[in-house]
């Protein structure tokens, strides 16, 4: 066989050679293919060849401006390199459980050789907010992230906490046309600085993937790829589409759209609902798709913009870039994944939030811009979205367990791709990258982990997949080829911005305050709408939406506010006296372990904006899925009967991270707020005075 | 024949050239390995732009440069085989219109050169034109014995197709002599063997393998074609022109290349 492929091949040359070097040269030309092969070949080089002229040129003045910046920069550091590997939500209690049982050997290895301890999270316990504390050393007063969700005073609704997208400052109005004269304004909340920058001014290159709360991007001499709180292409933070042939009218309360499918002709007819209109006219832009059942069982062709590709059932598609043209120039290029779900009897087809492209994005989600566009062309297309594993879908049934989990580790594999290329490319400085994975794998398997999560009653014990114990092996794998990677002269921490717990029984704050008269509803009723929907504010002395703030309806800040400041010092005490320690009438377990005001908790200029109070639910609890959305429900207690069914937005002493490091770390009770004077420390550089962090003492002076 | 007698070469070109456009960009696709090529460029450009992206770390300029040329040369390599399928009746088909618009036929009244090559140095002395009726010597034989060469300058009277017959030794041989206007089909030479060279540059039956002449030329004058205010040679045309169509039918049809 090989031998007749080589004899092809041979004959293909010869004819080739013969062709191209017989008689004249011009008849080479082999038409416009070959021409553009040799011509982009050409351009390529010669666009590499110009690069490397400039650079040449260049480089004299440049090395000069390093010197005169990098004088700080490795002169006084004890390492070449750091590499900061983020496992979103990996529990320090689990880590050490499965490491027992032999499941983890890298980790095992790393606290033998290094560190193992619990990571003190942030009040609350909640991801962008303890990412933020990581990146910045500081506390949420001086960086102003206390939720994913902060509050609108004047009409009691929420707003992203983190980044602000806004249309453009000018339009002109052309009848029923408002045509926006510059781009989207993309304005972020997060305050402080991340500590990269302090090394980037001294010279130090860092490689930032996917820390949350980096959106929008900023500049920095490294490159960085926005992670949580990117948005997708409609603005929202993941909205999945459900496109069916079943009638319903029924709709996901968030999440996600129901799109009817319609037959037509042979196939079905759908489309993938995308952002508004860019001109004004209030329609939403559309890509339509059709699903053709092709004979085969449990297979149907697609067909997304001319372009046709086969799903078996229960398969993703590859990202699809799809275009939403709005005419006169106008449009959004998004990439989104088709999962055929059902061809027979009804045909349904998920389809992932529409993601950002990286490779050509409307918004900027890496620093510099062309950063996303180069590890798209490298690895090809990835997901953007902040929220990428869309834990809505599962909740909603729309996807089951393997369905979600195919696309978790989807994700993952492209995230793993991106560190590795960091590495190489970060020989000396700072790799930092955060993976998702097991923040949002636990909130959707910890059902299967405990003995009677309410979630998972209906599954018997002897049928519950070990999803989180493989997750935990997946990670300490990834370590293990980390550590190939690393010399002794990279200091590798691997740290969690929490822990996790059950979240086996919902409590509605909201429901709470009203039956204890803080929180009164028009008419008498005893339930209310979401977003506060007939709340009475003028009779209304606090309320929560979110996930752990609870806020006092202060005079002179709400806009219907009626606590005076003078009693909002005995109002807040009342309430963490009443709720610290309520105890759950059913189980008589303690639904809230401690209530802290937030004067005492946080220190900075942006004090004002959080809430009054965190609520520090205990081991099982957590905020209501209705009391996070400002809804007032007759239960105040209730189970969680959701997929999602792990949690950390609880009492942060209960849900720290993990720290493991390959070197020794003399500080007992470490905490994330250390990290980044840490790094700097290592690096040699003096540390800000408005840091609220401490250096740890690593190495061999620690021991 | 006739119908090329009757279009200016340029518009001539220009159709060859958008056709030939349209039909190799339709065959490119089909024979490539479209998902290959698109990953070679797109690792192209990737490591191009590592070597903006992460310039002040050696290193990492020197690995991508080696990728730049590895990725150049995969690319060049799924490249390779739609240009196996389409190289051969391409160039037949650039060989045969070449015959028409490669070279301008003599002019009346304009003086052209017959070069012979004879490989025995004795006929070379003894090698003798005998012109047809409207064909005349315009000066005498120059013999380079050199490359045993020897030259005639002509010059023709009227408009026809005329055999010059060349005598070296016994033997005598024919070749074609075209004067005219437009673009009637010329063969420039006539060869004895070579075979291969006698496919691309010759449209007249091989010479005797026993005759002394080894070729026997008329050197017709190259064609200009008028074309954006340039002087274009065919091939040079045709090649921006189904470049150009290419481009645009590959924009069009979503053809990777």
């Amino acid at each position: 066989m090989k031998l007749v492929v080589r004899n092809k091949r041979l004959i293909a040359f010869a004819i080739l050679g013969l062709v191209l070097l017989c008689p004249r040269h011009s008849y080479a030309y082999a038409g416009p293919g070959a021409g553009f092969a040799v011509l982009s070949s050409f351009w390529t080089l010669f666009v590499a060849f110009l690069y490397s002229v400039y650079a040449f040129f260049a480089w004299p003045f440049r090395q000069l401006f390093r010197m005169l910046r990098r004088r700080k920069a490795y002169g006084k550091a004890q390492i070449k390199r750091a590499v900061i590997l983020g496992f979103d939500g990996m529990d320090p209690e689990l880590a050490d459980r499965f490491m027992k049982e032999g499941r983890l050997p890298n980790l095992a290895k790393l606290r033998d050789q290094g560190t193992f301890r619990k990571l003190r999270t942030t009040f609350p316990a909640i991801s962008p907010v303890a990412w933020s504390t990581f990146m910045t050393g500081v506390n949420p007063g001086k960086h102003n992230i206390y939720d994913f969700l902060a509050r609108d005073l004047n009409h009691y609704l929420p707003y992203l906490s983190s980044a602000e997208i806004k249309g453009p400052k000018r339009n002109v109005k052309l009848g029923k046309y408002t045509i926006p004269l510059g781009g989207a304004i993309v304005k972020g909340m997060r305050r402080g600085i991340p500590f990269w920058h302090w090394l980037g001014e001294a010279g130090i290159f860092s490689s930032i993937i996917r820390v949350p709360v980096t959106f929008p991007p900023e500049k920095f001499p490294g490159v960085l790829l926005s992670g949580m709180c990117v948005p997708d292409l409609k603005g929202s933070q993941g909205t999945f589409c459900f496109c069916t042939t079943r009638k319903s009218d029924d709709k996901f309360r968030e999440g996600g759209v129901r799109v009817p499918m319609e037959r037509n002709g042979k196939g079905y007819h759908s489309y993938v609902p995308g952002p508004d209109h860019p001109l004004g006219t209030g329609e939403e832009l559309r890509v339509p798709f059709e699903v053709h059942v092709n004979g085969k069982p449990n297979q149907a062709d697609l067909v997304v913009d001319s372009e046709k590709f086969t799903l078996k059932v229960g398969e993703y598609s590859e990202w699809i870039q799809v275009k939403f043209k709005a005419g006169a120039g106008f449009g959004a290029h998004g990439i989104c994944r088709f999962y055929l779900k059902e061809v027979s009897p009804e045909v349904e087809v998920y389809v992932t939030p529409v993601n950002i492209d990286p490779g050509q994005p409307d918004l900027p989600i890496s620093h510099p811009v062309t950063y996303s566009i180069y590890l798209a062309k490298l690895f090809g297309p990835y997901a953007t979205l902040g929220l990428a594993e869309d834990t809505w879908a599962l909740n909603e049934k729309v996807l089951d367990d393997d369905a979600f989990l195919s696309q978790c580790y989807q994700n993952h594999d492209d995230r793993e791709r991106m560190l590795f290329d960091a590495l190489e490319k970060t020989q000396q400085g700072l790799c930092t990258c955060v993976f998702d994975t097991t923040d949002r794998v636990q909130h959707m398997f910890w059902r299967y982990l405990e003995e009677d999560h309410p979630a998972a009653r209906d599954v018997p014990r002897d049928k519950r997949p070990a999803v989180i114990p493989e997750l935990y092996t997946k990670m300490d794998e990834l370590i293990g080829r980390v550590m190939k990677q690393i010399d002794d002269q990279t200091l590798l921490m691997v740290v969690s911005d929490h822990g996790f717990k059950s979240f086996a029984r919902c409590f509605n704050l909201n429901a709470w305050l009203h039956q204890n008269g803080y929180l009164t509803l028009k008419d008498g009723k005893q339930e209310s709408g979401d977003w506060f929907e007939d709340v009475d504010w003028s009779k209304t002395r606090a309320y929560t939406m979110g996930l752990n703030g609870l806020y006092l309806n202060l005079k002179g800040r709400e806009r219907e506010g009626i606590v005076d400041p003078s009693e909002a010092e005995a109002l807040k005490e009342e309430l963490r006296v009443k709720l610290n320690g309520l105890k759950d009438p059913a189980s008589g377990k303690v639904g809230i372990t401690g209530v802290f005001d937030c004067d005492a908790v946080y220190a900075g200029p942006y004090v004002d904006n959080a809430p009054d109070l965190i609520v520090g639910y205990g081991d099982g609890y957590r905020a209501s899925w209705d009391s996070v959305m400002g809804k007032v429900t007759a239960q105040v207690f209730e189970d969680n009967l959701k997929a999602w069914s792990g949690d950390h937005c609880i009492d942060p002493r209960l849900v720290p991270g993990v720290l493991f490091c390959n070197q020794k770390i003399g500080e007992e009770k470490p905490a994330i707020v250390d990290v980044a004077p840490t790094i700097l420390k290592m690096f040699g550089l003096a540390l800000p005075g408005h840091f609220d962090g401490k250096p740890w003492t690593v190495g061999s002076a620690a021991t | 024949m006739g119908l090329l007698t009757f279009n200016t070469p340029a518009v001539i070109v220009t159709v060859i050239s958008v056709v030939i456009g349209f039909v190799m960009v339709f065959i490119f696709a089909w024979t490539s390995d479209q998902k290959a090529i698109g990953v070679a460029k797109e690792h192209l450009k990737a490591h191009l732009l590592a070597l903006r992206l992460f310039q002040d770390q050696i290193p990492v300029v020197m690995r991508s440069y080696g990728r730049i040329i590895v990725s150049t040369g995969r690319y060049l390599k799924l490249a390779f085989k739609p240009l196996l399928f389409v190289i051969i009746p391409l160039t037949l088909l650039a060989v045969y219109a070449d015959r028409y618009l490669g070279s301008e036929p003599i002019a009346r009244g304009q003086a052209f050169l017959v070069k012979a090559r004879i490989s025995n140095p004795d006929a070379l002395n003894s090698a003798a034109l005998q012109l047809p009726d409207g064909v005349t010597v315009t000066s005498p034989a120059v013999h380079i014995p050199a490359t045993n060469e020897v030259a005639w300058r002509l010059m023709a009277e009227k408009d026809g197709k005329y055999d010059v017959k060349l005598q070296a030794g016994d033997q005598t041989v024919e070749k074609e002599l075209v004067v005219a206007t437009g673009m009637p089909r010329l063969s420039s030479v006539r060869l004895r063997d070579r075979l291969w060279e006698r496919i691309f540059v010759s449209g007249e039956p091989a010479l005797p393998s026993n005759s002394p002449i080894d070729s026997i030329e008329v050197q017709y004058p190259a064609r200009d074609i008028a074309f954006a205010g340039y002087g274009w040679n065919w091939i040079w045309l045709f090649f921006v022109l189904s470049l150009a169509a290419g481009f645009l039918f590959k924009s069009i049809f979503g053809i990777e290349i």
